[in-house]
């Protein structure tokens, strides 16, 4: 404000330094004055804000703030959904050093029906990967939804078939078949996690050379030796299906039926508690068993390899092995696989767009019927010595603050979102949960509430800047 | 800028006044006003004004208190305005010791307006929101005032009309005589030169009122007081009543 004041010439230096240090303190203590006034007129606003929500007329600021708590919530739901669809949910949930996945790589979701590439030859891939020199070990990792059942029953009551090892098992019932999401792995004895379970449960895979060795036919009985016959659950899958380590599971497919052959059948080996989600049924098995069952046995697909080891030599030898897929270190909870995932990144992409666009409408439209409201109180600030700019200021400074509001509460109103849709979907569409939470998405929630504030900021700036403060004082 | 019209005011202020003739706190020369007309049909071309004021020219000494009294419609609110710097009269000029007011841009008469005047509406005008002390504080805060230091000058401002003990009552919470005096108290909030009140006592009964006029003639005995009124008894603190009809002055005196 000052700036164009004309300094006047000093004939002297001592002067002109005296002047110059008084120019100094003159502009420390200007923007001194000037922070004081910026921060006093925040308080200001944020101060009239509150005393309006708690004391006044509240309607208008609950319903700014639950419309934009509504849209952020879902903009979190939403993006949960899409980071769950990239990550491919809990079958991820693994301890290995590198993973190898397809290129273009739409994961096998907990969503029934969601299927992407898968890499071919896994088998052999695999074997060859772990004769490489720091390379502890590599597994093909198959994910499939399989419905499942306790063995020889069919559908009935646990009551009703074995009533005496119902009452030993604390009235445990099991009504009808459920999906669990059955992984496939090559066990080697030693303690690993895949799935958020321990392969080290399962019986290693060169015990069973001898029993896998002929399970080439489509067959599923016959693929299944006696030590390919075991699976590791999860204790939402034991709890689903109603049974503890030592049961017996059979496979419920209409393909059994249709072929009148028995279906096959496997026995609980242990109950675990899942690392990760616990809301996904999940069980662990034998990948040739698993690949047996679900028609993947001919091409040897699984959905990725695992390697551990040294991360270099790992690294190295699964990019020769598969040159055109992609080799990475696993973080499920690495939030830029929604840029790898296409469908991921186009729900999350307009999952983002429709919620600025509608939140940045609704604060417009409320926050110019405040400040049409306000004009009185503008015009009250003007006639007291607020200048346009400071006017302006206080109702961006409301705006923005009732957004972040919003922003604050519907971050946390998405994360419940998140859980409550994943305990219903588990319920009925999916056997586990369809969408993940991540630290980050309260911050990516403010931002995106910031940016809708000011998207809808000028409609009541405009509003304001036309209120004439001899109108408003008359009336 | 700001500070070189600052100055100039300040150095008027402070001219020696047996040097030369006092410079008056306000001085309204040949101000004329004319508002453009809203409503009825206008031919193509046509222009219809209201001329609110009419040639006036009015000088206020610092300490004096001036009554403005007319019907409606006369210009009294027009004037208050223009000394406000709310409004710039379609010609003459008006004058807050000594600088002349109608040159200035939009956004420099705020600065003095906030500096050198208060103004007292008839409504009150409080901030619903805001609590008395918060309200009498206002103005410091575009000033730059610090958070302790406004908070204790409102203190003393309300303690000074007698609403120690209201400090932190919303407006709503308080009498029709409180919110006028804590209006009064933020009129002061900047010590201004000047303070204008545009029926001050209009919403208030006679008792209350009577203490609001009080609480003005206080306040002019330092200050300039321009006071637009319709009744006798306001008027009657007046040190000089200056009489309006159709936006020119009818009469000035005592």
């Amino acid at each position: 404000m000052d700036t164009d004041d004309e300094q006047p010439p000093y004939a002297d230096s001592e002067r002109q330094s005296q002047r110059e240090d008084e120019r100094s303190t003159d502009e420390f203590s200007g923007r001194r004055t000037n922070r004081t006034r910026w921060v006093g007129l925040g308080r200001l606003a944020v101060t009239r804000l509150w005393k309006r929500t708690t004391k006044t007329t509240s309607r208008r600021v609950v319903a700014t703030i639950s419309a934009v708590a509504l849209t952020i919530a879902l903009l979190v739901v939403v993006t949960g959904v899409a980071l769950a669809l990239a990550d491919g949910g809990t079958t991820t949930e693994n301890d290995a050093d590198v993973q190898v996945m397809p290129e273009s790589t739409d994961l096998l979701s907990s969503i029934n029906g969601v299927e992407g590439a898968r890499l071919g030859e896994a088998n052999e891939r695999a074997a060859s990967i772990r004769e490489a020199e720091g390379v502890d070990h590599a597994t093909p990792v198959l994910t499939e939804p399989m419905r499942l059942e306790r063995a020889g029953e069919g559908g009935t009551t646990v009551s009703e078939s074995n009533e005496t090892e119902a009452n030993a098992t604390d009235n445990r019932t099991v009504t009808d078949p459920q999906t669990v999401l059955l992984v496939g792995v090559t066990p080697d004895g030693e303690s690993r996690t895949v799935a958020g379970l321990p392969t080290s449960e399962l019986a290693s895979d060169a015990d069973t050379t001898a029993d896998t060795a002929n399970a080439t036919d489509t067959n599923a009985t016959a693929a299944q030796g006696p030590g390919q016959r075991e699976l590791v659950l999860s204790t939402t899958a034991a709890e689903r299906l109603g049974v503890t380590a030592g049961d017996e599971l059979a496979v419920s497919s209409s393909q059994f039926e249709i072929t009148d052959t028995p279906p096959p059948t496997v026995t609980v080996t242990a109950v675990v508690e899942t690392s990760g989600d616990d809301e996904t049924p999940v069980a662990l098995g034998h990948l040739r068993a698993l690949q047996t069952l679900s028609g993947s046995s001919e091409g040897e697909l699984a959905d990725r390899v695992l390697v551990w080891g040294e991360s270099d030599a790992a690294a190295d030898r699964a990019a020769a092995a598969y040159p055109d897929a992609t080799v990475e270190t696993p973080d499920r909870t690495d939030p830029s696989l929604l840029f790898d995932d296409g469908l991921a990144f186009v729900t999350s992409v307009l999952a983002l767009v429709v919620v600025v666009a509608i939140c940045a409408a609704f604060v417009a439209t409320t926050a110019g019927m405040t400040v049409n409201e306000d004009r009185r109180m503008l015009a009250v600030l003007e006639s007291v010595g607020f200048p346009t700019h400071s006017r302006l200021a206080i109702v961006a400074i409301s705006t923005q603050a009732l957004t972040l509001c919003g922003a604050l509460l519907g971050g946390v109103l998405g994360f419940v979102g998140i859980h409550v849709l994943n305990a219903v979907a588990s319920g009925t569409i999916a056997p586990g949960a369809v969408a993940e939470t991540h630290p980050l998405f309260l911050p990516y929630a403010l931002v995106i509430a910031c940016v809708a504030g000011l998207i809808a900021i000028p409609y009541p700036l405009v509003i304001a800047a036309r209120t004439s403060v001899l109108a408003e004082v008359s009336r | 800028m700001i500070h070189r019209i600052l100055g100039t005011l300040a150095s008027a202020a402070s001219q020696p006044s047996d040097e030369r003739q006092p410079t008056p706190a306000v001085r309204l020369d040949g101000v004329t006003h004319e508002y453009g007309a809203t409503g009825g049909r206008l031919r193509a071309g046509e222009q219809r004004t209201v001329t609110a004021l009419r040639d006036v020219s009015i000088d206020v000494q610092p300490g004096e208190t001036i009554g403005l009294e007319g019907p409606s419609g006369s210009g009294k609110s027009t004037i208050l305005h223009a000394v406000a710097g709310l409004l710039v009269p379609t010609s003459g000029s008006v004058e807050l010791i000594g600088t002349d007011l109608t040159p200035l841009s939009t956004r420099k008469r705020t600065h003095v307006r906030r500096q050198h005047v208060g103004i007292v509406f008839q409504h009150f005008h409080l901030l619903p929101s805001l609590s008395a002390r918060a309200n009498v504080a206002l103005p410091l805060v575009q000033t730059g005032v610090p958070k302790r230091a406004r908070r204790k000058r409102a203190t003393e401002l309300l303690t000074q009309v007698g609403l120690g003990d209201r400090t932190t009552h919303l407006p709503s919470e308080l009498s029709g005589g409180e919110r006028q005096r804590v209006a009064i108290a933020r009129a002061l909030a900047t010590d201004p030169t000047v303070v204008i009140a545009d029926e001050p006592t209009g919403e208030l009964d006679t008792a209350t009122g009577n203490a609001v006029l009080d609480l003005l003639t206080d306040v002019g005995r330092e200050r300039a007081v321009l006071l637009a009124s319709h009744d006798e008894s306001t008027l009657a603190v007046a040190d000089r009543v200056i009489t309006l009809r159709d936006g020119q002055v009818v009469a000035d005196g005592h």
